[in-house]
């Protein structure tokens, strides 16, 4: 059955993308969508019964990670309708449920709360109506684990899907206009502090704390942000709005919903991946960001650092590259080996079981 | 810089990956299902349905709307309009419909269209028999109210793999699939795993076929643990039990690992165990009839799952091993394994019972020839 999960990743995101494109959390945009796609035709063609709950609870499963962060408030929406509509139209008695896993819930409650705030009455009504048909299962994982290591670790590398991910706004929001004032307030303070242990007055040249930190420190945060929007108006696709015909009103209306919108997206952002980044590879970012737009594009974000080997042989040949004769010498206490010097014993021995029974007998 | 808000402390008894998509950290079972009663109302994993009326007065009080909004939503919302075909229209949902447009249903046609090319459409007579158990336990109610499942109880799933019997069959990974009970006790599990070499019975058995004793290893052999986060869980039920775990705590002493713990298998629920779920574990009986065991899953009970307690160790999936049949009729199941056998053609010989007394004795019940005969359980015994 796993065949099936690259496409269903597909079929998702093809549904969620066109979701996307319609900039609008209406669940009648989604299930208009859902009609076109002719989405309940997932479930055809299949003969067993054993095999359709095992589907189901793929599909489901497939469907679920985008209820949940880091994936934006718009496709969070699109995955809870996603879920509705496929355990609503599965041929299961009784239906297979949606998992939940418990370090999840507290992320769904923050949902709904940002969907009652913003007075999406249909996101709220289908997550309780979901709750109320006790549609969820609540579960320890999110999937049923069975120690399957090395299937694993090929389809995680593809799992998270760019486009539907929000742009980090943790910067813009940590450092806002309040946080600036009361910065500047304790830079004051502090500033006067040390001037006051000093036994003098101080000589005009001597800097007893770093000026000007507050104005840098806004302008580091604009510069990020520039930068930021220069890179969505080149990398993205262009987000044109899908909506053809729609009356003035209409769209008076979703450019309002649209700014309630952003206002949850950046809400809903604050719990999101950040946390997993460090602040250090933040700041990074940040004054990378200010020297240099372009070339940062290009660096891959996590660069393997060479391994202790590598950086020993290194040093070790850069240094003493002119006495290579000590070298030889050394060879007994070095840890490492040297490169070109792998022996065949390096390769890797496998467990035959063929092998091992017949030297048995 | 203190971020409001985020003040509590990550719950260790919340479960989250050790390995993503590999297994969870441990955590206590118990406090993990208060935890989930703890965030959840009861009306989410009650038993009884609560009535639409009360949900629908209760959702127009929390949101603030009027009646009329909430019959909208209920006319945009419905199963309706996710309907893909017209209202006279009816599909056959066997069939993939005509020029899919979805990954899915594509590869799904294509690989429909390739199973009818083959000769032999192999169905699974162990699909229709683990579907067959499925059916069997759904949404059974105890007949007595005493045995119902409590609300707000776990399930946990195991995962019990059978040691390699046969070199041929060593990429198979057989195994067997049972429910729990988070409030059973460890030896209820212990008891409901079913494995040949249990039923062993032990001696030769040439001279007096029909003096076989009806004695099986389990009988003989009561000592079995679990091995579970670092603790060994004794069977200690029976006075002959001992703690075989005493060899192979002995050992690691000297190699220098960590102290190993014990406790006792029959004092310990399951809601009791810290555990990782999704990581391998082990069970050990026969002295060395060794089983990896692992947690698949833990979730809360539902109105949908057998209620009846007493079905618990529920099983719900069986790997089918091959039969080995009768060497001389090749129909029944053998029951004997001869050695050093003139009249076999070959040795060890297999042979059903019937096949085996026709074959080795005389009218009068005497030996003929020379030979040993063992009573043999085929694995396939439980099929
Ligand atoms: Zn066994
Ligand atoms: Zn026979």
């Amino acid at each position: 059955m796993d065949y099936f999960k690259q496409t269903l990743k597909t079929d998702c995101e093809d549904l969620l993308a066109r979701f996307q494109a319609t900039a609008s959390v209406r669940f009648e945009e989604f299930s208009a969508i859902w009609r076109e796609m002719k989405f309940s035709s997932i479930f055809y063609g299949i003969l067993e019964p054993s095999e359709k709950k095992v589907f189901t609870r793929l599909v489901l499963s497939a469907a679920s990670q985008y209820l949940l962060p880091p994936y934006s408030f718009q496709i969070r929406v699109g995955g809870l309708y996603l879920l509705y509509s496929l355990y609503t139209s599965q041929f299961n008695v009784p239906k297979e449920r949606i998992r939940i896993a418990l370090k999840d819930w507290d992320e769904l409650i923050r949902f709904q709360q940002d969907a009652v705030n913003a007075q999406h009455y249909d996101v709220v009504y289908i997550l309780k109506k979901l709750l109320s048909e006790q549609a969820v299962c609540f579960t320890a994982m999110p999937d049923t684990l069975s120690f399957q290591v090395k299937k694993k670790r090929v389809d995680r590398r593809q799992q998270l899907c760019e486009s539907f991910v929000d742009r980090p706004t943790r910067p813009q929001e940590l450092i806002g206009t309040d946080l600036l004032e009361e910065l500047a307030n304790v830079h004051e303070h502090y500033e006067g502090l040390k001037k006051a242990i000093l036994p003098r007055p101080p000589q005009s040249n001597l800097s007893l704390v770093k000026p000007n930190l507050v104005p840098k420190l806004r302008s580091a945060v604009l510069t990020f942000c520039s930068w930021q929007q220069n890179q969505a108006e080149f990398g993205s696709p262009s987000d044109g709005d899908a909506g053809e015909g729609t009356s003035s009103q209409a769209h008076d209306e979703s450019s309002r919903r649209a700014q309630l919108l952003a206002s949850i997206k950046s809400r809903s952002y604050a719990q999101a991946v950040e946390a997993s980044r460090s602040r250090r590879h933040r700041q990074i970012e940040l004054t990378s960001a200010a020297q240099d737009s372009e070339s940062t594009r290009q660096i891959p974000r996590f660069r393997k650092p060479p391994s202790l080997k590598m950086r020993t042989s290194s040093r070790f040949t850069a240094e003493g590259s002119e006495n290579g004769g000590l070298q030889r010498t050394t060879r007994l206490w070095r840890l490492t080996a040297v490169e070109g010097e792998k022996t065949e014993e390096k390769k890797k021995r496998r467990f035959i079981w063929k092998e091992r029974m017949r030297s048995e007998h | 810089m203190a971020e409001g808000g985020d003040t509590n402390a990550v719950n260790e008894n919340v479960p989250v990956y050790e390995h993503v998509g590999v297994n969870s950290k441990p955590f206590h079972l118990g406090s993990f299902r208060d935890l989930w009663l703890s965030v959840l109302k009861p009306e989410d994993y009650s038993f009884n349905e609560t009535s639409g009326e009360i949900e629908d007065a209760q959702f127009i009080e929390e949101l603030g709307i009027t009646p009329q909004t909430l019959e909208e939503l209920k006319t945009i919302c419905s199963p309706d309009s996710l309907r893909c075909h017209a209202e006279d229209e009816t599909p056959d949902p066997d069939l993939v419909p005509a020029n899919p447009q979805l990954a899915t249903l594509k590869l799904r046609k294509r690989r429909l269209d390739y199973k009818k090319t083959l000769i032999r459409d192999i169905v699974g007579r162990h699909d229709m028999f683990s579907n067959e158990l499925e059916m069997l336990s759904l949404g059974r109610r105890a007949e007595d109210a005493s045995d119902t499942v409590p609300e707000g109880e776990i399930i946990l799933t195991f995962n019990i793999m059978y040691p390699v019997l046969f070199v041929r069959f060593r990429h198979v990974r057989a195994y067997q699939t049972l429910h729990v009970l988070g409030s059973q006790k460890l030896t209820e599990l212990r008891d409901a795993i079913c494995c040949v070499s249990d039923l062993q019975v032990f001696g030769e058995f040439s001279n007096t076929p029909d003096m076989v004793p009806q004695f099986i290893s389990k009988d003989h052999y009561k000592s079995a643990f679990f091995f579970f986060e670092g603790i060994f869980y004794n069977d200690m039920r029976f006075p002959e039990c001992r703690d075989i775990s005493t060899v192979t705590r002995d050992w690691a002493k000297t190699r220098g690992f960590p102290e190993f713990n014990t406790a006792k298998m029959e004092e310990a629920t399951f809601s009791d165990l810290r555990m990782k779920v999704g990581y391998p574990y082990l069970y050990c009986h026969q002295g060395d009839c060794e089983h990896v065991l692992i947690l698949t899953d833990v979730r809360l009970v539902h109105k949908d799952d057998c209620l009846d307690r007493k079905l618990y160790p529920l099983l719900s999936h069986k790997h089918r091993v091959m039969t080995r049949k009768c060497c001389a009729c090749h129909l029944y199941i053998s029951r004997w394994i001869t050695t050093n056998d003139t009249l076999a053609p070959m040795d060890p010989c297999l042979y059903c019972d019937q096949c085996f007394r026709l074959l080795h004795y005389d009218q009068h019940g005497n030996k003929r020839g020379d030979f040993q005969a063992y009573a043999y359980v085929d694995p396939g015994a439980f099929n």
